[in-house]
């Protein structure tokens, strides 16, 4: 799931630096779980006046193959001037302590900022993360929140490489390394509930809804899905529209599903199963309520 | 606006202060503006009616609830309200203390709070709690120690404090479900006394369906999250068209899912299992509440004998014209036990009802889904 449009940067596989012997992988991907995206977006919504940009840690686990899986974020403070920068590096150690306390497996792997421009403040920054991640190298994400004019909203991540003849702090290369959003599937009805609060703009609002509303909306869409292969293929039936193959291959492939199963009794088993079980489900909260209704009563 | 970092102050300053963090040097404010003088109440004495969930809080409570499963996850909340509207802006997670009595760890929690709320102050993040959140699966919430955080906050935080429980089970079905309580009157009432006995039960008119009452939540996601949501479920446009259709997937970082669709009920024997593990305690719990509730009958039978003894005796001393025994002394040779406390009993049974409910749920959404497989399948 990729985070921002296809760009033709190549991905450049980057070795490691001769002089800088670090052991492990370099990052060669990035995964980045919702969380810390919304809170990178709080943290910009919450920006002082003065700030033109925010920063913060990210924190995260690494595997053996490279990839690094950002899982949580938190703001840090700095300041950043015409003449210098600086990070409270005493807020982000206390910080850094708090999270690591609810979860330790998280351990910091990078940092990320707002905006796409990559600065000489931005290699220091990078420098100074890459102390404290190593002997592993640090990753930055870049979110472009997509508020200015003319630039999109999209994640990017890199990886900081030295350059020059004798190696400077404020000297450095980033490298775009791939970067995707990745959660579990069992927080996939989260984000949906998030889509669907954020889609009702007029009230901005949405109310938890029961399992049967959720399952009306699914089929509502699946049936308009359907309904539009339906006018597609029918008009291409007609010779109205020319069949695209390739669409053909793919109808194919989702409707060519067997339903024997169905056909063969099953049916009417799991009906009787699952009419046993709600049966079942309300006489015991019948049994419950009665029960609860007894506990007020006392013997004359 | 400029007056809103004020207004945060000014409602800072009203509430007490967090636990062991230092009181912030009194704040300056500026007046609150006329045009806001209705909605802000710093006496609190506009009623919280509804509460307002924020996207973040949402998908933090979600990650938490996911990683630390088995191990009940929980946390805070902290938030403004304006306007009867309790608006929860952000929240972070408690480690999970192993032993509830152990000194110790309580002290270390409450430390990690104070220090956690002082860091996030320092990034302009609301500090001010307002109440606790708590993972759960199948949507049985009822336990003492949600109980009795609950009635602990009810008494420190400003509105008495909320609690938002989050079912995980539910969720991972394809619903994410939130909800928000508070106790109610009559509990607290009967909390606060400390007496759960049948008399009191009936006086506070109690069932496990009035320990808790719902507050109307709403999400909000603000505008920055929902134009980013809208980029990011937003199709890029295909590569290429010769992508075979099996290792084709959708180019948007966000695809539209129709996991809830899935015919499987893997959860329905889980939950039965649940229902049935409930039953017995709850058995149990009434098997002991029978045996305490015989012993006090047994005790105060033979209180009374006592007493009618005592009392023939004495008459029969007054018609020898004796002075009578002193007759005040049965309470000392007779212990009648405290009657005990049902709520034990009553939580057991609110959670018998929750299981119920979402296994009713379950089976009813499995009923529907099944006719619409067998619709498809032309039938």
């Amino acid at each position: 799931m990729p985070l921002a449009p296809p760009s033709s940067a190549i991905h450049v596989k980057n070795a490691t630096p001769g002089f800088l012997s670090t052991p492990g992988r370099t990052p060669s991907s990035v995964t980045i779980h919702p969380v810390a995206l919304f809170s990178i977006l709080d943290h910009y919504l919450r920006r002082t006046d003065e700030q033109d940009r925010v920063i913060g840690t990210l924190l995260g686990t690494r595997s053996d193959t490279g990839e690094i899986d950002v899982r949580s974020s938190f703001a840090v403070l700095h300041s950043e001037t015409a003449e210098q920068v600086a990070v409270d590096m005493e807020y982000h150690q206390t910080m850094y302590e708090l999270h690591h306390k609810v979860n330790p497996k998280e351990v910091i792997v990078g940092w990320y900022s707002t905006g796409s421009n990559l600065n000489t403040y931005s290699a220091l920054i990078q420098n100074f993360y890459s102390q404290e991640t190593a002997p592993h190298q640090a990753i930055h994400i870049a979110v472009n929140t997509g508020v200015e004019d003319g630039e999109q909203a999209g994640v990017k991540a890199y990886v900081g490489s030295p350059v020059g003849v004798s190696p400077k702090p404020e000297n450095a290369v980033f490298v775009p390394i791939p970067c995707e959003l990745r959660f579990k599937e069992s927080e996939r009805s989260g984000l949906d509930l998030l889509l669907s609060a954020s889609s009702n703009s007029s009230t901005s609002t949405s109310h938890p809804s029961t399992d049967l509303d959720i399952l009306e909306t699914a089929i509502q869409s699946a049936s308009d899905m359907i309904d539009r292969v339906l006018t597609y293929v029918r008009s291409v039936l007609a010779g109205e529209t020319k069949g695209d193959p390739a669409v053909g291959r793919y109808l194919i492939d989702t409707l060519g599903a067997s339903s024997e199963d169905l056909e063969k009794g099953g049916f009417h088993a799991s009906l009787q199963d699952a009419l046993m079980v709600s049966y079942l489900a309300n006489l015991v909260r019948s049994q419950a309520e009665v029960s609860a209704r007894l506990a007020l009563t006392t013997a004359p | 606006m400029a007056a809103t970092p004020s207004m945060a102050a000014a409602l800072a300053a009203s509430l007490p202060a967090p636990q062991t963090a230092p009181t912030p040097a009194a704040p300056t404010y500026e007046a609150i503006p006329a045009s806001m003088s209705k909605v802000i109440d710093i006496e609190a004495d506009i009623p919280v009616t509804s509460v307002q969930l924020d996207g973040l809080v949402v998908s933090k409570i979600i990650k938490h609830s996911r990683e630390a499963q088995g191990s009940n996850a929980h946390g805070l909340l902290l938030g403004l309200d304006i306007d009867g509207t309790l608006e929860i802006n952000n929240s972070f997670a408690l480690p999970h203390h192993f032993t509830d009595d152990d000194d110790k760890s309580i002290k270390g929690v409450a430390r990690y709070q104070a220090s956690m709320l002082r860091s996030l102050k320092e990034v302009q993040v609301d500090d001010s709690v307002v109440g606790f959140y708590q993972a759960m699966t199948l949507g049985s919430f009822y336990t003492q120690s949600l109980v009795e955080t609950q009635a602990l906050h009810q008494d420190k935080l400003r509105h008495g404090g909320i609690v938002i429980v989050h079912d995980i089970s539910q969720t991972a079905r394809g619903n994410a479900s939130f909800r928000a309580f508070r106790l109610t009157k009559a509990f607290l009432d009967a909390y606060k006394r400390n007496n759960f006995s049948t008399d009191s039960l009936i006086d506070h008119r109690l069932t496990f369906s009035s320990i808790v009452e719902e507050i109307p939540l709403r999400i909000r996601t603000n505008p920055l999250l929902s134009s980013f949501l809208e980029t990011l479920s937003a199709p890029a446009p295909m590569p290429s068209v010769d992508i075979k259709p099996t290792t084709a997937t959708s180019t948007a970082a966000i695809p539209p899912s129709f996991s809830v669709l899935n015919l499987g009920s893997g959860n329905i024997s889980r939950n039965m299992e649940q229902i049935v593990d409930a039953l017995d305690s709850y058995r149990t719990e009434e098997g002991n509440l029978a045996y305490l509730q015989r012993q006090i009958a047994r005790e105060k039978v033979k209180a009374e004998g006592y007493i009618a003894k005592r009392k023939e005796e004495n008459a029969s001393r007054v018609a020898q014209g004796l002075a009578p025994l002193p007759e005040e002394d049965v309470n000392r040779l007779f212990k009648i036990p405290a009657e005990p406390s049902r709520l034990e009993s009553m939580l057991l049974l609110g959670r018998i009802d929750a299981y119920s409910k979402s296994l009713e749920g379950t089976s009813s959404a499995g009923l529907v889904k099944m006719y619409a497989a067998k619709g498809s399948a032309g039938a």
